[in-house]
């Protein structure tokens, strides 16, 4: 692992209107590892996603990356309809005018990578949801980007499609090199793939390490995300 | 027999002033021409660098045009059917009969073409542009978009504008033209007036300026009918519900806009002095 971090997050503040989203969020991600962003429903992760890639602009504190070229995996895969498999990876590769038979080099490479190289003129409507989600995928490697952000990969998917998944991520996370961030709240997703974990409850971080020690600590905020419990900090009215 | 919810407390009833609402109203209404004036100069902007997806562009004028031919034609031919027949009946019995021609196609290049193909489109294609971008913000497509360092302006409302610039004043032309045969069709039919004596009376009375104002109000229609479905489907955030709440707007506001633009343009070209 590198010395430098490729992404730093540094005191992120977001509120909508009077709910404060995120309350001082800190953290560094470096080359080739896989971060989880794990907490419940509503505090804050895919918040901080948009935030790092563009999408919404904090409150106060600043997100440092160290490469522009960003891959995003969508919740819901987040593909256009009205394109073809090809040409959603295509519009990712619009502002390096390649010619066409480079932009079909790249993209039947990618496809290949997330075994989809034979769908590459099918409409992603004609897709299953598995394929759609790893057609995204392709999507947001186009380019190789230093840092792949997921959300919530594997939600809505099957446990079978979730494990073949959750394998992908951590294939193209050594491929690329790339600092990658997994939000979910998937257990086995967070303790499969992730290098290390942030605990998120109500806009900070409240634990954080790796996945193994998440499982064994006695903190009482990851002990319960990770049982699943009812009783400790994190109580279900607020959640 | 006395029912009891149990599952919900009853609303606090509250009044809303006429004049909290009409403010409300207000505030929206200001709010959507500060997205489509927005909208339109950085699609004006695209359009004069000629950064324009002409594929996609005539993949719009597709959706736009070729697939409001039928409804648009249907409209247009039985407006000008219904009208006709009220001109003539009332010109026959003032003796005017050889007059009918001129007044029909008077109503039709000025009035009835370009408001049948605006508001026809308005209800087929705005709603359709305004659920369509609404599910895109809702899907998460536009930020996919925006990630991808693709303009969704650039992507997705220059090919529509493009598009309706060139479709929908054909469109008008179309109604026109239907209107017409409708309007020579009746005229044979229920005053006796051949055809030619028909198209000369339309000779005599329309001017080029007629065309001119035909083209303005349909180029007006164009831009009216894009830039608010879509800055109403772009703007447009939550979940199922907003896609049919989005829809409806757009609606409402093209036509209220369609009709109001109209007078304005007549009243400044046509107005007596």
């Amino acid at each position: 692992m590198n010395s430098e971090p490729v992404l730093q997050v540094k005191n992120i503040h977001k509120a909508f209107g009077d709910r404060k989203i995120l309350q001082g969020v800190s953290f560094d991600v470096y080359a080739g590892e896989m971060l989880g962003l794990i907490g419940p429903s509503g505090c804050g992760k895919s918040t901080i996603l948009k935030i790092i890639c563009g999408l919404l602009e904090p409150d106060s504190g600043e997100v440092i990356r160290r490469s522009d070229e960003i891959g995003l995996v969508f919740q819901g895969s987040a593909l256009l309809n009205s394109l073809s498999v090809r040409n959603n990876l295509a519009l990712a590769l619009d502002s390096r005018n390649l010619s066409r038979v480079e932009e079909d080099k790249i993209i039947r490479e990618k496809l290949a990578l997330v075994e989809l190289a034979d769908f590459m003129y099918a409409s992603p409507t004609k897709l299953s949801g598995g394929q759609q989600k790893r057609t995204s995928f392709a999507r947001a490697i186009v380019n190789d980007p230093k840092i792949i952000l997921y959300d919530e990969p594997t939600t809505g998917l099957d446990p079978v499609m979730s494990t073949v998944i959750e394998d992908y991520m951590i294939v193209l996370s050594k491929q690329l090199s790339a600092a990658s961030i997994v939000v979910t709240h998937q257990h086995s997703t967070w303790t499969r793939t992730t290098n290390r974990v942030v605990l998120m409850f109500e806009g900070k971080i409240v634990w954080q390490g790796t996945p193994e020690e998440g499982i064994k600590s006695s903190d009482p905020f990851i002990k319960q995300f990770a049982s699943g419990s009812r009783e400790g900090p994190m109580l279900a009215t607020k959640i | 027999m006395t029912y009891v919810n149990t599952t919900s407390q009853p609303k606090e009833r509250r009044f809303t002033s006429p004049l909290k609402i009409a403010e409300d109203q207000m505030l929206i209404g200001l709010t959507l021409l500060g997205q489509v004036s927005y909208l339109m100069w950085r699609t004006f902007g695209y359009m004069i660098r000629l950064q324009i997806d002409w594929g996609e562009s005539v993949r719009q004028g597709y959706m736009i045009g070729v697939k409001s031919l039928v409804v648009v034609g249907i409209t247009a031919l039985f407006t000008g059917l219904a009208m006709s027949l009220q001109i003539s009946r009332e010109l026959v019995s003032f003796g005017a009969d050889t007059s009918i021609g001129g007044v029909v196609s008077l109503a039709l290049v000025r009035e009835i073409g370009p408001i049948t193909a605006g508001v026809i489109v308005a209800g087929r294609v705005g709603s359709s542009i305004a659920a369509e971008l609404t599910t895109m913000m809702i899907t998460e497509q536009i930020d996919a978009l925006k990630v991808m360092r693709v303009d969704p302006i650039r992507f997705l409302v220059v090919p529509r504008y493009t598009a309706a610039l060139i479709v929908i004043p054909t469109l008008s032309t179309y109604a026109m033209f239907l209107g017409l045969l409708a309007g020579i069709f009746i005229a044979k039919s229920a005053a006796n007036v051949p055809p030619d004596t028909f198209l000369d009376s339309v000779r005599q009375t329309i001017l080029d300026r007629d065309f001119s104002v035909h083209y303005l109000k349909s180029i007006i229609n164009a831009t009216v009918i894009i830039f608010f479905s879509c800055a109403i489907g772009l703007n447009t955030r939550g979940g199922a519900e907003d896609v049919g709440i989005a829809t409806t707007r757009a609606i409402v506001w093209t036509m209220i806009s369609i009709f109001i633009l109209n007078f304005v343009v007549t009243s400044l070209t046509y107005a007596p002095r």
